[in-house]
């Protein structure tokens, strides 16, 4: 080791404080982005082998019924490469581990060997026996949530019939890395499983042998998706075909995607932030380092060295810096990331998703890091090399002030002269000033951005669940029903009220833009179900035309007014153009809705109802349950509490893991940027807090000058903070929302006075470190040197 | 009310015709085999009023002296008394009360605020002293009331040593302790800077205690100590001290 570089040792010893406070905030930059990208590079590779190998099919379509020789017929269409037709039923079961029933989709596999597209993965147990009767396989999550294992036993209604089903083995599939029930935006995995069966017996049980009602499809290479898709929906038309899609519909893929896109999101927005601040940080730093420094870089000169090894060696005494922050920042990405892959099971079952670290993001960020402090120490540098030995030898000439603004306007004349030291001292180093402003108002915003995810899901909760949907239970039907139904579902005990809901699937279409939903009829004057505004009131629906969720209105470019096309994907599949009459708030999913009469008119299948909302008196909920249980027309039942903590439990609890790592972050910045700020005027200001020291001030007095200017630009700050954070969090919260969940805005003064409160409380925590160590500055020395 | 009653007003009264009565005093920098002793059983007597001059070249311990007196710095052992008041033994909140109200310093490199003012650096202090002059007195006291609204940067090297020594004399203090006040000045500000210092001990009566290593300075003192190797080498006399302007340097 040189000389030059024990110099930088010590030198570096001597700012440890200071020089970690800046590596705190680079790591807590990088860890966010080496977490985000790691995942990203986690998620993508595992969903890419797993469809390969599992060969996940391109195209998906649904319908009525329909003979395998249509199959056979598809598989020959230009474009296509594989058909795998199968049945699929949705059930009702009954579990001992839950009162009320839970829904299983239950899907055929091949009687004779694996399925041509979307093979399973078996997790534990077997595969099903050939021949074998009464025995299943279920997916995973659900399995795990109510601790089936192979050999356990769930009896499940099919079409009337309670049948006890054996487990053979536990399995994931690729059309399943995303375990919901169709349209649903939640997973709930308590009520809601996949299972497979042995074609024959599946089919036998719903009298659909030989044929087949759900299509996956593989492409041919060079196959155009949407000629695949028209071509499909052509020929399944008569067959009842409720609309082909590809994978971007595709609501399992479309899922992982969406993460994905989350995750890209905040992979840039908030690492750019910290990243900058970092720079800026070095930059203060290294230039106040530099100015200390400027005797012994006029010595060193003058022994010969070059600008070069001068330049060289303060460059090396940021990318130490630099390379603390890198090498935390990997650690704590890494650790972070693996913890977060963790939290994925809960959501996203693939057969091995493991922490992939995204070396490149990481060379990536450790490069832009050590360029910005590069680019924040060459100003010092060069600064340094302009000079002359002889000149740098010669103290800096005494800082020139002058009366600040607010004494020249004459508005200052109650303030104490340490007051106007700190005014003069702001205003004579602006950019200095400014800076450092900016970085507390950053400290300030991104304080607010965690907490305002925060308020946004528990805005969506409150209005979900106690605005909009008010029953206990929703109960939907095999199939569309007449309203007797309704009176049978009244009659079981402990019903309070029932509100009947009509529902269809449907293709909405305005222009060249299309969607595919499920249309809900809503009872006139319903209670329950309510469809809300954009200002929380109840839209009563009229007896014609269609409200539409905002989202779904704005993906199609409509407003109230417009005319929009409904093509009914049942039943005699009629198109009719409607009215949009207006839009609905909603934060999940898209939603459309009409008067049930009037969407009864448009099926011209008479008065039907497809399911009641339900509330239920509490003391007899269990006998309810029961009930229901045993009522064969009961296809599936929702309740509300449940879902609620299912959505806590799982989206709650990963944005609120989210929320406290990117808080625990912001925090660490703050305190970071402040404690800085702190430190370097103590370095700048030494000799004349030392003076007032030997003048008789007291260390509180002279603490109060030192924090005076600290907190003048705290104060300017806070402000400035609050706006740029609401703004963060609108641009935040806009990157990660889609069409499946979107977070409202939400910004409350309970926030805003978080976000004041911890920057206040830094501010407070760094001037008293700062202020400690008033009692270390050498009085003597201090006025023996010229500055 | 004297400044004298100030002090024995926030200090522990104490009596003695000695301003200072410093004996046996010893300061030891550092431990073990590298430390260094700048001071070694000094014994000194200061009256209230007198003039007094330190001599002694660099490293003699005039300057760790002058600490001492200060209360800028503890000793190692011996005592230190300033009216009868321990101030050897005093607790740091001691010594900033008493750098406070009795003492007044003037340095090398003055060591004023740069965002001040000349005015306003002579009122930060009048702002805290109990009972101040009014801060264009002192200016006055030095000559420097046309710099008033100046700025540090603004003044000369001699003007801003006399606004160093106004900011010093302004809270009325008993001593005053200047450490080579002409050090970085030539022979002409360095004349008008000591004739201020010299006024001032004249007509306030302040006890002036002045560090310098330039001889000659000595006649304008009532008494002069010789330091060298932390011990007072010699003490004398000046039955008849020079006004500043008269000495030739």
């Amino acid at each position: 080791m040189n000389n030059l570089d024990r110099k930088l040792l010590r030198d570096l010893r001597a700012l440890k404080s200071q020089a970690l406070a800046v590596a705190v905030v680079m790591a807590c930059g990088l860890a966010m982005m080496i977490m985000t990208r790691s995942l990203i590079v986690s998620l993508e590779s595992a969903r890419e082998g797993y469809y390969e190998r599992h060969r996940f099919a391109e195209v998906f379509a649904s319908l009525k019924r329909a003979p395998k020789s249509v199959a056979e017929r598809i598989a020959t269409l230009p474009g296509v490469a594989a058909v795998q037709p199968s049945v699929a039923m949705q059930v009702t079961l009954d579990l001992p581990s839950m009162d009320e029933p839970a829904v299983g989709l239950i899907n055929s596999l091949p009687d004779r060997g694996e399925p041509t597209l979307n093979r399973l993965y078996l997790r534990t147990g077997r595969l099903l026996a050939p021949g074998a009767r009464n025995e299943a396989l279920v997916g995973e999550a659900f399995a795990e949530v109510h601790g089936l294992k192979p050999g356990d036993t769930v009896s499940a209604i099919l079409n009337g019939r309670k049948i006890p089903l054996r487990i053979a083995g536990i399995v994931l599939a690729p059309q399943f890395v995303f375990e919901a029930p169709p349209g649903a935006a939640l997973p709930d995995n308590r009520t809601f499983g996949v299972f497979w069966m042995r074609e024959e017996e599946l089919a036998e049980a719903y009298s659909l042998e030989g044929a087949f009602n759900t299509l996956a499809v593989s492409l041919a290479p060079g196959g155009s998706e949407s000629a695949v898709i028209a071509a499909i929906d052509r020929v399944l038309e008569p067959y009842g075909g409720l609309g082909a899609y590809g994978r971007a519909d595709h609501p399992s893929d479309v899922r992982v995607d969406d993460e994905i896109r989350v995750l890209q999101g905040l992979s840039f927005g908030f690492p750019l932030v910290f990243l900058s601040v970092a720079a800026f940080m070095t930059n203060a730093v290294m230039s106040r380092q530099i100015t200390l420094q400027r005797e012994q870089i006029a010595i060193l000169k003058a022994f010969g060295f070059t600008n070069r090894q001068i330049g060289i060696h303060f460059i090396k005494f940021a990318l130490v810096i630099v390379a603390i922050g890198t090498i935390s920042g990997a650690i704590c990405g890494y650790l972070l990331g693996q913890k977060l892959v963790g939290m994925y099971h809960l959501f996203f079952r693939f057969p091995d998703l493991t922490f992939i670290l995204a070396t490149g993001a990481l060379v990536a960020a450790g490069g832009a890091s050590a360029l910005a402090a590069l680019v924040g120490v060459a100003g010092a540098v060069r600064r340094i090399a302009a000079l002359s030995p002889a000149e740098a030898m010669r103290p800096e000439p005494p800082a020139s002030f002058r009366p600040a603004f607010f004494e020249r306007i004459g508005v200052a004349r109650g303030f104490s002269v340490t007051f106007r030291m700190s005014l003069r001292n702001i205003e004579r180093k602006p950019v200095q000033a400014a800076l450092t402003c900016a970085a507390l108002a950053l400290a300030t915003g991104i304080l607010v951005i965690p907490n305002s995810l925060r308020d946004g899901i528990s805005h969506i909760l409150d209005f979900q669940w106690d605005l909009s949907q008010r029953q206990t239970v929703t109960v939907s039907l095999v199939e569309p029903n007449s309203p007797r139904a309704l009176a049978d579902l009244r009659a079981l005990p402990g019903v309070i009220t029932a509100e009947p809901y009509r529902g269809a699937p449907v293709e909405v279409q305005a222009g060249n833009r299309t969607r595919r939903l499920g249309l809900s009829g809503i009872p006139a004057g319903a209670q329950l179900s309510r469809v809300i505004d954009g200002s929380g009131r109840q839209i009563t629906l009229p007896k014609n035309g269609v409200v539409l969720s905002r989202t779904l209105a704005e993906t199609l470019g409509l407003q109230p007014g417009d005319t929009v096309r409904l093509r009914i994907l049942t039943g005699e599949r009629p198109t009719r153009d409607v009215l949009l009459v207006g839009v609905a708030e909603d934060f999940a999913g898209i939603a459309a809705y009409m008067d049930m009469d009037a969407l009864n008119r448009l099926l011209q299948e008479g008065d039907r109802i497809t399911g009641a909302r339900i509330t239920v008196a509490e003391g007899r909920w269990r006998e309810f349950l029961t009930a229901i249980k045993n009522t064969p027309r009961a296809a599936g039942v929702v309740i509300k509490e449940a879902m609620r903590s299912s959505f806590r439990k799982t989206t709650a609890e990963s944005i609120g893991l989210l929320q406290t790592i990117y808080l625990g972050f912001a925090t660490a910045v703050a305190f970071g940027i402040v404690y800085n700020s702190a430190r370097i005027s103590l370095s700048e200001r030494a000799r004349e807090l030392a003076t007032l020291r030997v003048l008789g001030f007291s260390r509180g007095e002279v603490g109060s000058v030192l924090v005076g200017e600290l907190v003048i630009l705290t104060l300017v700050a806070i402000p400035f903070g609050l706006v740029a954070g609401s703004f963060m969090a609108k641009v935040i919260i806009s990157t990660v929302n889609t069409e499946t969940v979107r977070l409202p805005l939400i910004l409350t003064a309970s926030n805003y006075a978080f976000a004041v409160l911890v920057v206040t409380l830094a501010t407070s925590a760094s001037a008293l470190l700062a202020c400690r160590r008033l009692n270390q500055l050498d009085l003597v020395g201090v006025l023996k040197a010229r500055d | 009310m004297t400044t004298a009653d100030l002090a024995a007003q926030t200090m522990p009264a104490g009596t003695g015709a000695h301003a200072f009565e410093v004996r046996g005093l010893c300061k030891t920098y550092g431990s073990g085999p590298s430390a260094v002793q700048a001071l070694v059983g000094v014994d000194l007597d200061l009256h209230p009023g007198e003039l007094v001059v330190l001599l002694g070249a660099s490293g003699s311990g005039k300057s760790t002296l002058l600490n001492l007196l200060g209360g800028l710095d503890s000793p190692t052992a011996g005592t230190l008394r300033y009216r009868g008041w321990n101030l050897g033994q005093a607790d740091e909140a001691g010594l900033t009360r008493y750098r406070r109200d009795v003492v007044g310093f003037v340095f090398q490199f003055y060591n004023l605020i740069p965002s001040l003012t000349a005015r306003e650096n002579v009122a930060l202090i009048t702002e805290i002293a109990r009972h101040p002059m009014p801060t264009a007195e002192a200016l006055e006291l030095v000559g420097l009331t046309p710099r008033a609204e100046h700025f540090p940067a603004q003044l000369s090297g001699g003007e801003q040593q006399r606004v160093a020594i106004a900011r010093a004399i302004a809270k009325r203090p008993e001593v005053l302790l200047c450490d080579e006040p002409t050090g970085a000045l030539d022979v002409k500000t360095g004349i008008t800077v000591l004739s201020a210092v010299q006024r001032i001990n004249r007509e306030l009566g302040t006890l002036t205690v002045v560090i310098t290593h330039n001889a000659i300075l000595a006649e304008m003192a009532d008494r002069v100590f010789t330091l060298s190797d932390g011990h007072i080498h010699h003490a004398r006399t000046n039955a008849d001290p020079k006004p500043v302007e008269t000495l030739a340097w």
